[in-house]
């Protein structure tokens, strides 16, 4: 079952909580840290100042890397992009990623985060609620994940190698930590609005010689929804041109209100 | 009307800033310019993460000629723009602004989109 409070829901309940506490003779404090912000709802990637830092550049790559990305750059060209081909993007890159929806559940146990572009799924496991292991690297990794006030702190590992030079590569030697938080603000258009913040650092010492710090911030957005984003048809297209094949037009047919 | 993406994918393109290369660059293209094509459009891929299409136009010596825009902005922001892709379904008549490859001058990366009753779909650029 889901459970999403909201800040406000959130601190009555620990208000309750506080009350019930002292009624049954446990610890108020205790209790009471159970109420943690909820990060659930939907998001679009903020722009603007502050929203977000840019990305380093030049990535402090260590001296192997840079003959690595040497070498990529002689042989790889712009159209040479992984995300043509629907490879995720992934951890740490999705977090600053395409503009497209992005849905937030959260529940005691975990934080379920859906991205529309590229389809893209993480499951953050919270440290107390015993998360499962993960054997396999994967391209969101395995992120576990504790309260530290109202931040939750988030740390990911089990990366597979990302090994494309020009975009953040990484190795499986990464390391992911975020510090999320919500913030109020004002927005462009001078309403206040709410902000998921995630102040991100990836080290990897197989790659870069000093951890990397990037900050991306979501805006709630209750107002949108997820569009449904298949990203393989440009795929399936191409491989039907290179077969001659054309699919049967199943609208062509009568009936149904269409013709 | 103008809709515009110009913002959303300057900001997508900004928040992917890598230090070579975003999700893809722009740089195969020439951004600069704006050609304009008023004609039907002849096959649509209303497609992720990028559409494409071809537009049947004539030219001003009474010849026609189809123009590949071989990629265009993602179909999910033209959803999200208010773009019902019916109204750009093959046989619709509508104007097409690209701007062509620098290796490939025949294939067009498409910036916008106008509908015949002046409703503007702008992908990126002015």
């Amino acid at each position: 079952m889901t459970i999403g409070i909201s800040r406000p829901g959130a601190v009555a309940l620990a208000l309750g909580l506080s009350a019930l506490a002292l009624a049954s003779g446990l610890s108020a404090p205790a209790v009471a840290q159970q109420a943690h912000p909820d990060f659930s709802g939907l998001y679009f990637p903020a722009v603007g100042p502050g929203m977000r830092t840019q990305t380093p550049n030049p990535l402090p790559y260590n001296d192997a890397a840079k003959k690595l990305l040497a070498d990529y750059e002689k042989h790889f060209t712009l159209d040479d992009d992984p995300g043509r081909y629907c490879i995720w993007p992934g951890m740490p890159r999705a977090v600053w990623g395409a503009p497209f929806t992005v849905e937030i559940k959260q529940r005691p146990e975990d934080v379920s985060i859906y991205w529309e572009g590229y389809g893209m799924y993480r499951k953050i496991y919270m440290a107390d609620r015993n998360p499962p292991k993960q054997l396999v690297p994967s391209a969101m990794g395995h992120s576990v994940a504790r309260w530290e006030g109202d931040a939750l702190v988030v740390e990911t590992d089990k990366l597979k190698p990302y090994p494309y030079m020009t975009r953040m590569a990484t190795s499986s030697a990464a390391h992911v930590v975020e510090r999320l938080h919500l913030e109020e603000r004002t927005a462009a258009n001078g309403q206040k609005a709410k902000y998921l913040v995630d102040e991100l650092t990836l080290t990897d010492p197989k790659v870069y010689t000093e951890p990397v710090k990037v900050k991306a911030t979501l805006q709630l957005r209750p107002d949108l929804s997820l569009i449904e984003y298949t990203c393989t048809d440009t795929l399936w297209d191409d491989y039907l041109s290179q077969r001659g094949l054309t699919l049967p037009d199943l609208d062509a047919l009568p009936g149904g209100g269409k013709e | 009307m103008k809709r515009t993406l110009t913002a959303l994918l300057a900001a997508m393109f900004a928040a992917l800033a890598l230090p070579a290369a975003a999700h893809h660059s722009f740089a195969v293209y020439d951004m600069t310019q704006n050609i304009e094509f008023k004609g039907v459009v002849e096959s649509l891929k209303f497609r992720n993460p990028h559409m494409a299409m071809t537009l049947t136009h004539k030219k001003p010596d009474g010849t026609t000629e189809t123009i590949n825009f071989v990629e265009g902005a993602p179909a999910n922001m033209l959803v999200r723009m208010g773009l019902d892709p019916a109204v750009i379904a093959p046989g619709q008549e509508i104007t097409a602004i690209g701007a062509p490859r620098k290796d490939d001058p025949s294939s067009y990366f498409l910036k916008a989109i106008v509908l015949k009753d002046g409703t503007r779909f702008q992908s990126i650029g002015p």
